[in-house]
C-alpha cells in the first residue's frame, strides 16, 4: 500500500515535469516577429592576393571558392517582417529579394530571388540555422565574380 | 611450624597493613631481631615496589577544555553553500529520490530525441539546406563545405549572358 502511494506521487511529479518540458520545447518554436537579414557583397578575383580585413570572419567560408583575392563591396542589413519581403541592391544593376518563409527547430527558411536588369537570375528557398548564412555566388562583376553571403537572425 | 615460618607466611598481610595492630607489633619485634625474617621483609618490600612501578601508572592528564570549545565552535559555525549542496546531492542518491530520477532521465531523453534536429542528425542542424532552386535555364552547382559548414550555391553564366556582359572578362566558373 505504501509502495503504491509512493509510486502514485512519483508518477504525478514525473507527469508535471514532462508537461513543463513539452511547454518549454513549444515555447522555443514560437514564430519570430521579424528576421534581421544581412547581405554581404564580396568581389572575388584572381588578381592580386588581397584579402579584405573586413572579411576576416569569413576566411574559412570563402576558402573553398579558391579565388586569389576577396574584397568587400557592400554590407546591408534590413529587418524583414515575418512573411514580408525586402529588396537589397546588389552592384551591377542587380537586386536581391528576401522573404522569410518558415521557422522550425531554430532554422529559418528564406525565399531568395536574384534579378539582373529586372530579369530573374535565380529563385531559391534555403533553410539556414538561425544566425547562420549561406553563400550565393557566380554573377560576373568588374572583371571578377560576385559572392553574396546571405545571413538571417530571428528577432 | 616455627616462629619464623609463621612470621614469613603472614608478612604479606602485615606489609599491606591488613594485620590487627597488636599482632603487627609482635611481628615487627620479631623481624627486628631475626636476620632471616628481616631479609624476607626486605625482599617482599622490594618486590612490592617493583610491582607498583609497573602496575600503578598515572593516567595522562587530558585537556577537555579545547575539546568542548571545538564542539561549541562547530555547532555555532555557519555551514558553507557547498556543504549544503553536497548534502543535498548525496540525498538524491538515496532510494526514494533515485526512484523518480530514473523515469525523469528517460523523459528528458525522449524529449531530446523527439526534437527534429535529432531525427535528422546533427549535420542537418548546422548546414543550410536548399529546399528548391530555379536558375531559369542556367547551370547551378551546390557545394557543402564540411569544415566551415558552409552551403554554396554557384551560378554558371550561360553563353547569352556572357555575350551580354561582354566587357566582363571575369572567370565565372566556380574555382572549387
Amino acid at each position: 500500500m505504501r509502495l503504491l502511494t509512493t509510486l502514485r506521487k512519483q508518477l504525478r511529479l514525473f507527469s508535471l515535469i514532462l508537461i513543463l518540458a513539452a511547454g518549454w520545447v513549444d515555447a522555443a518554436e514560437k514564430t519570430p516577429q521579424s528576421v534581421q537579414v544581412t547581405i554581404r557583397t564580396i568581389l572575388a578575383e584572381n588578381k592580386g592576393d588581397e584579402f579584405d580585413p573586413k572579411l576576416k570572419g569569413m576566411e574559412q567560408q570563402l576558402k573553398p571558392l579558391k579565388y586569389r583575392s576577396y574584397r568587400s563591396l557592400k554590407d546591408e542589413g534590413q529587418i524583414v517582417p515575418w512573411q514580408g519581403t525586402k529588396s537589397f541592391e546588389i552592384p551591377g544593376g542587380r537586386s536581391l529579394t528576401v522573404a522569410p518563409q518558415d521557422f522550425q527547430n531554430n532554422r529559418i527558411a528564406l525565399k531568395v530571388r536574384l534579378t539582373e536588369r529586372d530579369k530573374p537570375v535565380i529563385d531559391t528557398t534555403v533553410t539556414i540555422p538561425n544566425k547562420g548564412n549561406f553563400i550565393l555566388g557566380g554573377p560576373p562583376h568588374e572583371g571578377g565574380t560576385l559572392v553574396l553571403s546571405i545571413s538571417a537572425s530571428a528577432q | 611450624m616455627s616462629e619464623c615460618e609463621r612470621v614469613q607466611e603472614t608478612m604479606g598481610r602485615w606489609l599491606d597493613g591488613e594485620m590487627p595492630l597488636g599482632e603487627g607489633e609482635s611481628l615487627r619485634a620479631h623481624v627486628t631481631h631475626c636476620a632471616e625474617c628481616g631479609e624476607a621483609q626486605r625482599r617482599l618490600e622490594k618486590m612490592q615496589l617493583a610491582l607498583k612501578s609497573v602496575l600503578v601508572v598515572e593516567p595522562p592528564a587530558i585537556e577537555f577544555q579545547p575539546f568542548w570549545q571545538a564542539v561549541e565552535r562547530r555547532i555555532q559555525e555557519k555551514r558553507s553553500w557547498h556543504e549544503d549542496w553536497f548534502d543535498w546531492a548525496r540525498g538524491l542518491f538515496t532510494a526514494p529520490r533515485i526512484a523518480w530520477a530514473v523515469p525523469l532521465a528517460i523523459g528528458l531523453l525522449l524529449v531530446l530525441f523527439s526534437a527534429d534536429g535529432w531525427r535528422f542528425g546533427s549535420s542537418r542542424g548546422s548546414f543550410a539546406s536548399v529546399e528548391s532552386i530555379d536558375a531559369y535555364g542556367r547551370s547551378v552547382a551546390l557545394l557543402r563545405e564540411n569544415e566551415s559548414k558552409t552551403t554554396v550555391i554557384w551560378l554558371y553564366q550561360d553563353q547569352e549572358d556572357e555575350n551580354e556582359a561582354a566587357d566582363d572578362s571575369a572567370k565565372t566558373a566556380p574555382a572549387f
